[in-house]
């Protein structure tokens, strides 16, 4: 989905840091020149032997696999900044060596791209899922049961909810990279103009969002993002829905459910009264809507705090955070948009050695720290003790100097641990963003646009083979 | 007279010839693969001279032979690009590789027999594609076929001046690659970019060309630009091989240019007719290239719009290759049906024509 992680630019190097001679230029060149794909390919395909060579100079001739040697893994991801976290790796580990390939994003093909690779039995030693996916690459046998690799000290290191997201019937299939809590970005200088509090909860957001179409009837306080269903399941994780369910051996399919029914009358209420925009949360318009000032706050996950900054600078200091408004105040529920997660392969060699890169990516702090060097980023770890790092490094400049790192520290916190992603999430996120695609002219609404999700995705469930259930319509 | 193209000449060969043939095989599309003119001759010149038995056979072996050599590319690429795909559809639409229950666990090859069918005849977005590639038909072939055919009439007439630069003018966009002149046409749909719709706001006039009514309309008019000028050559290619004669005598009993357009010469290429409209047929029911381009820029065309669109939604975005290969099957299905049912409709229509014409003559 666009709303996840932006997709980083090409940054192929070489895949072999260890070849002095061939590394550094050939990386320089692809940077200068993101388009030239083919060119940073040919590069490494040149690097290739060379680097084969010197690796296997160092380890006295065998290169891959043995007790003396260097286990190579082969790792491929879309998140920015991986090419600096494996040379970070490559150059404190000797007995593992990690050859990374910049794949892109999910939905932009990545996702096409592993499935295949696994279907032709080449997929790479360690994949990124992102989370929505994890159930689905699981299912189709491409990440593998990691469950008994899993020691009990990485598992202490990670927030439980982020694992809770990778595990199904108590087999953990991914391990969790970052969890991002959805917060509410807010222009606080046009918050302050119009003489608006910020709302701590969803009836304090409408009434906000009254204020704001009074006072100034060109500008709205937020979007219904018509090509964001993983913003809408977000929405209704918080309020406590749960689309997906593991019951008595069974997928139970209830998107339409209570908690969901109620978030999806409150969005159509404001979008009925004009009381928020309805157009897509990506693109030209939704750009033009936040560089001109017409849009006074957005829901995305923390992750989206960097790239806002690389996004617009010029709105430096313009901008604060805040946590989710919510639905009962006493006891709030935070959900999550974006993340991912690192899954070892069926078609892996060493499990082993890919548990070992995929601890240190995920808990050691030159990882996070190797990540951030690569430009503005505000993951927030899923690791909670790696918060102070992402902290240190973060310039706070932008955010007016706030602390976004302890926000979002409270709000994870507080993420709802009774969801679950489905054995197919794609199929039903496009039929639900079809649908809210055509609310305009109110030939759709936000629950038909939900229910027609629901429909369009058990037969894909069905076709799978799998035992299915639906407690709603 | 100007030279027939050479593609559709066999088209008009066995337009002229129609009375020769059954009924059946008048509408039949195996009529472009008949023989052309020379090679008939020639296998009918050795038949006339007597020859001794010895010869005859070896003449038949020789036959036989360049038969099998002319034959076998056909068969060895309809064996691998049609026969071999089709049947591994067929066998990955009845097997699947799950673990009951939840899906999780090792994988197994299991006989799964109508499930991907029932699923995907459950599946409301596929029935909504279907729906819209009916609606698509119901637009397009008439359109298709009246626009090139009255082109064509007027071609042959004699009505339109630089017949040649017409011709030519009206063939071009064929030329044009599918996906170039969705592109083009894409430019031109979309609003700030299209100098079109630029004018028409100018004087007042705001049309959204990718709206949830007119997308259709617009679809069939890429479809229409593409290929009106290739089927208007095709009918012209029929009229060419209408026999002076008839129309002469026709124009000597005092039928008006019109009278003979439509009733002389139209029912003498009705052959011609059937065949475009089945063609046209086949291609709009494979609707693919114009929506996935045109997806792009508008959010009324979902990823599974047509019944092409989604069996590439089901194998490539929700690898599904089940359920892909049964809406395939379900595709192939319908397509045969509904050209087998076209066929013998028309073939019956001539069958019940035939007799009229000779009551008549016999009056």
């Amino acid at each position: 989905m666009p709303s996840r992680l932006p997709a980083p630019p090409a940054e192929a190097a070489p895949p072999a840091p260890p070849a002095p001679d061939a590394g550094p230029p050939p990386s320089q060149e692809a940077r200068q020149r993101p388009g030239s794909s083919r060119r940073s390919v040919l590069t490494a395909l040149t690097a290739l032997p060379l680097a084969g060579a010197v690796s296997a100079c160092g380890s006295g001739g065998s290169s891959s696999g043995g007790s003396k040697g260097v286990t190579r893994l082969t790792f491929w991801s879309a998140l920015r900044g991986s090419q600096q976290v494996v040379d970070e790796f490559n150059r404190t580990h000797e007995r593992i060596q990690v050859d990374f390939e910049q794949i892109p994003s999910g939905t932009q093909g990545g996702y096409l791209k592993l499935s295949n690779a696994a279907r032709a039995g080449n997929s790479p030693d360690v994949a990124t899922i992102e989370y929505p996916e994890v159930p689905e690459f699981a299912i189709d046998g491409v990440a593998r049961d990691i469950t008994p690799l899993v020691d009990g000290g990485l598992r202490r290191k990670l927030l439980p909810q982020s694992l809770g997201l990778t595990t199904f019937k108590k087999r953990i299939y991914s391990v969790p990279l970052d969890v991002e809590p959805m917060v509410m970005h807010y222009r606080k200088d046009l918050f302050d103009r119009f003489g608006i509090e910020v709302p701590r909860t969803w009836d304090e957001f409408e009434q906000a969002a009254r204020t704001v179409r009074r006072r100034a009837p060109e500008r709205r306080l937020a979007v219904f993002p018509t090509d964001g269903a993983e913003t809408f399941a977000a929405f209704a994780w918080q309020a406590g829905a749960q689309w997906y369910d593991i019951r008595d051996g069974a997928w139970n399919i209830s998107l339409a459910d209570e908690p969901t029914r109620r978030v999806a009358a409150y969005w159509q209420r404001l979008v009925d009264e004009d009381l928020v925009f309805a157009n897509p949360g990506t693109g030209k318009l939704n750009d033009a809507q936040i560089g001109r000032g017409l849009l006074l706050a957005r829901f995305s996950g923390a992750w989206d705090a960097g790239a806002q900054m690389n996004a617009r600078p010029a709105q430096k200091g313009d901008w604060r955070i805040a946590g989710l408004p919510q639905w009962d105040p006493d006891r709030p529920v935070v959900s999550t948009q974006g993340g991912s997660t690192f899954a070892v392969t069926k078609d892996c060699r060493h499990p082993e050695a890919a548990m070992e890169f995929i601890a240190w990516q995920v808990c050691d702090p030159a990882s996070l720290r190797a990540r951030l060097s690569s430009g503005a980023s505000s993951q927030y770890p899923a690791a909670p003790g790696l918060v102070q790092v992402g902290r240190k490094a973060f310039d706070r400049s932008y955010y007016g100097g706030q602390d976004i790192y302890r926000l979002f520290d409270e709000e994870a916190r507080k993420i709802g641990p009774n969801w679950r992603w489905g054995p197919r999430m794609r199929p039903t996120v496009t039929v639900m963003q079809d649908g809210f695609a055509r609310m305009s002219g109110g030939r759709q609404s936000v629950i038909g646009a939900v229910r027609a999700a629901q429909r369009g995705t058990m037969p894909d469930l069905r076709a799978l083979g799998l035992a299915t259930t639906q407690h709603s319509t | 007279m100007t030279p027939e193209p050479a593609g559709p000449a066999p088209a008009a060969t066995g337009a002229g010839h129609r009375s020769d043939h059954s009924s059946e095989e008048a509408g039949d599309t195996s009529m472009t693969t008949t023989a052309p003119w020379p090679a008939a001759g020639e296998g009918r010149a050795p038949a006339a001279v007597p020859a001794p038995r010895g010869a005859r056979r070896t003449a038949r072996r020789r036959a036989l032979g360049a038969c099998g050599v002319l034959m076998t590319p056909f068969f060895v690429l309809l064996v691998t690009v049609f026969l071999i795909p089709v049947a591994t559809a067929v066998w990955l639409s009845f097997f699947g590789s799950d673990e009951p229950g939840l899906g999780f666990g090792p994988e197994r090859t299991v006989f799964v027999g109508l499930r991907s069918y029932a699923a995907v005849l459950t599946d409301p977005t596929f029935l909504s594609g279907l729906g819209v590639v009916a609606l698509y038909c119901l637009l397009y072939i008439p359109l298709m076929v009246l626009c090139a055919l009255v082109l064509a009439l007027l071609l042959d007439s004699g009505v339109v001046r630089l017949r040649a630069w017409a011709q030519l003018g009206l063939f071009l966009p064929h030329a044009v690659p599918g996906i170039i002149a969705a592109i083009i046409w894409l430019y031109l749909y979309t609003p700030g970019l299209s100098p079109v719709i630029d004018l028409l706001g100018r004087a007042g006039v705001t049309v959204d060309f990718l709206g949830i009514h007119t997308v259709v309309p617009s679809i069939v008019n890429i479809a229409l630009w593409s290929n009106l000028g290739y089927n208007m050559v095709v009918f012209y290619a029929a009229l060419q091989a209408v026999p002076r004669e008839v129309v002469e005598a026709a124009v000597v009993d005092g039928a008006g240019p019109v009278r003979t357009a439509l009733q002389v010469k139209t029912p003498l290429i009705r052959a011609s007719i059937v065949m475009v409209a089945m063609f046209t047929l086949i291609f709009a029911l494979q609707l693919f290239t114009e929506p996935m381009l045109l997806s792009q820029s508008t959010p009324m065309i979902s990823s599974r719009f047509s019944p092409s669109m989604y069996i590439y939604d089901a194998a490539f975005n929700r690898n599904n290759y089940g359920l892909a290969s049964a809406a395939s099957v379900v595709l192939l299905v319908c397509t045969i049906a509904l050209s087998y049912g076209v066929t013998r409709w028309t073939g019956r229509l001539d069958a019940r024509s035939v007799p009229d014409e000779q009551q008549e003559a016999a009056v």
